[in-house]
């Protein structure tokens, strides 16, 4: 996909703002993830006989100015789950790896990390998380994440952003440069978090028009 | 499996269902916004579905060392919070108003079924068992954390969330098989009981030991073998952890009921046990028949005047020996910082 240059971002934070209109966006498949991935016994074998990550397709869009970059995504979902009491939030991520060649799935390694923003319904707020492998995420680095979601007739609307830029140790965006995205979705009401939940069959390339 | 392990043991012949322990800790460590529905420490009626309503049905723990799965407990099986409308019932000038409870007629609360119990008039029964989490060798909410944001200290076996790693996901809670995680929605965090952390490194026992009035909750280093813990799990064998069956281990042992005898149609006392023996075997597993019958035999030769060291652990008459090493008072330890810090040191 293409993350199409703009002069100016700002019109594009708000997830329904008109521009994203005139903004080609990809389909991109979903499954669930592994199983046999998640870090421990016990969520294998209470997730085993339970269905979960059924989204099948996430809409995503990109545009950047040359200092900051906007994802949008736009999901199905028949009603938003807020997260609030003792609900889970519904939830979005975008992946970049750092270096190397970090597997999605794994949610990279200590080689190759991942560099992530996530998005909750949970106080409608976007953080920088770093992965080294599933289960290890911990705070990324000041990228000026932010984000909102919105929810309208069936879907998630969703606008993540930060800085092309990055301090060390998060994945470097660079105008005219191509580098790669991955997805991730949870369901609140399927009580889906941590390494439950719908993930992009593999990387996509991203390309940064200049 | 950490170095040593801290341990309580609870005498439930001695329980009287006070709830001086629940609010002991209540008042300690879960006063603050987003803790008005936890209970780190609960005293509930057996038989009955307990704290929260049917826990033993909520699964978790181990089975032949495979995780199972459980469900989370809702707030409503715990009990909701409830707000009562003093400023209405004391000073609002209506003599007829009472107390009510906000949103309505509640349903459940902790210790709902307080002394239902079991059995049939003349040989009902009930006791109380206060629960804590047991700081378990094996625990199954740390194994299931994915984050690893749940430790086990390896000084005093004491397992603690970081909360600073938890992202509210709540895998511990589901895994516990005792439910004995709770979740703070203003936070988003979870949280349990620390065994009084803060109080035990200065020597000073749990609040819900200290505080308790029947003296029934010891405490002590598993493997301190002066102590009254070692003499009761493994010397007496008279402490038991409740549901081994869930094979985390447990630190939280019980001294189990005894009963007066059932009477027969004619009122008269007869060999059959009150409480069905099958029924404490449900709770505390087969080794409950011997350590009632220990308990019983030691009981008879303390009654013929012989000595029992048992019976003599489990009467507590001085009261800070069944804190073990954990008998200093919370007092003490102000003096003592006032002296370190060497203001108003002579004030003491
Ligand atoms: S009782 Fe539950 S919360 Fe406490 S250590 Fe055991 S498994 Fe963990
Ligand atoms: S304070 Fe002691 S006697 Fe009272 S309920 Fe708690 S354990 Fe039982």
């Amino acid at each position: 996909m293409q993350s199409l240059k703009v002069t100016d971002i700002s019109g594009f934070l708000d997830p329904v703002a008109r521009p994203w209109n005139g903004i080609a966006a990809e389909r991109v498949d979903m499954m669930p993830s592994p199983l046999g991935l998640q870090p421990n016994d016990y969520i294998i074998a209470s997730w085993e006989e339970r269905p979960y990550g059924e989204l099948e397709v996430l809409s995503a869009a990109s545009v950047h100015d040359g200092q900051r970059i906007a994802v949008r995504l736009v999901w199905e979902k028949d009603k938003p789950s807020a997260g609030a009491g003792e609900g889970f939030p519904d939830a979005a991520a975008i992946a970049f790896p750092v270096r190397g060649d970090p597997l999605l799935m794994q949610m990279g390694s200590a080689d190759a990390p991942i560099h992530a923003l996530q998005w909750r319904a949970r106080g409608n707020e976007t953080r920088s998380v770093n992965a080294e492998g599933i289960g290890s995420s911990k705070p990324g680095p000041d990228v000026a994440a932010a984000g909102k979601g919105g929810w309208s007739g069936g879907n998630w609307h969703v606008v993540m952003t930060r800085n092309l830029a990055v301090p060390q140790g998060g994945a470097v965006l660079v105008s005219g440069h191509a580098t790669r995205i991955g997805f991730a979705v949870w369901n609140g009401h399927n009580e889906e978090r941590a390494g439950i939940k719908a993930v992009s069959l593999d990387w996509i390339d991203l390309e940064l028009e200049a | 499996m950490s170095d040593r392990q801290v341990a309580m043991v609870i005498d439930l012949n001695k329980c009287i269902g006070c709830q001086t322990c629940t609010i002991a800790c209540k008042t300690m460590w879960t006063s603050k916004e987003g803790m008005e529905g936890m209970w780190w420490n609960t005293v509930s009626t057996a038989p009955g579905e307990g704290t929260p309503k049917g826990w033993e049905q909520m699964g978790g723990g181990f089975r032949d060392g495979k995780a199972q799965p459980g469900r989370l407990p809702k707030q409503s099986e715990f009990g909701d919070p409830w707000e009562f409308n003093y400023e209405e019932t004391l000073f609002g000038g209506d003599p007829h108003a009472t107390l009510k409870p906000s949103g309505g007629d509640p349903d459940w609360g902790t210790n709902w079924d307080e002394d239902v119990g079991g059995g049939e008039y003349p040989n009902s029964f009930f006791f109380y068992i206060p629960r804590i989490c047991n700081h378990c060798t094996k625990p199954a909410c740390m194994e299931a954390c994915p984050r690893g944001a749940i430790f086990k200290r390896d000084e005093d076996g004491i397992v603690l969330i970081n909360e600073d790693h938890c992202r509210g996901f709540r895998f511990c809670q589901e895994a516990c098989p005792y439910k004995e995680i709770y979740y703070n929605a203003v936070t988003g965090k979870s949280q349990k009981c620390l065994f009084c952390l803060p109080r035990m490194e200065e020597g000073v026992a749990t609040a819900c030991s200290r505080q308790c009035p029947g003296r029934v909750r010891f405490l002590g280093f598993l493997d301190d073998e002066d102590g009254p813990i070692h003499k009761l799990v493994y010397d007496h064998k008279v402490a038991l952890p409740l549901h081994p069956e869930y094979e985390t281990e447990p630190n939280v042992f019980y001294i189990p009921p005894l009963a007066p005898p059932s009477f027969d149609a004619e009122g008269n006392p007869t060999e059959e046990d009150r409480i069905p023996i099958t029924y404490l075997m449900s709770l505390f597993g087969g080794e409950v028949v011997e350590a009632l019958e220990t308990l019983k035999a030691e009981k008879a030769a303390r009654k013929r005047g012989e000595p029992s060291e048992l019976m003599d652990t489990l009467i507590s008459r001085n009261w800070v020996d069944l804190f073990g090493p954990f008998n200093k008072s919370p007092k003490d330890i102000e003096a003592m910082r006032l002296m370190e810090g060497g203001q108003l040191g002579t004030a003491q």
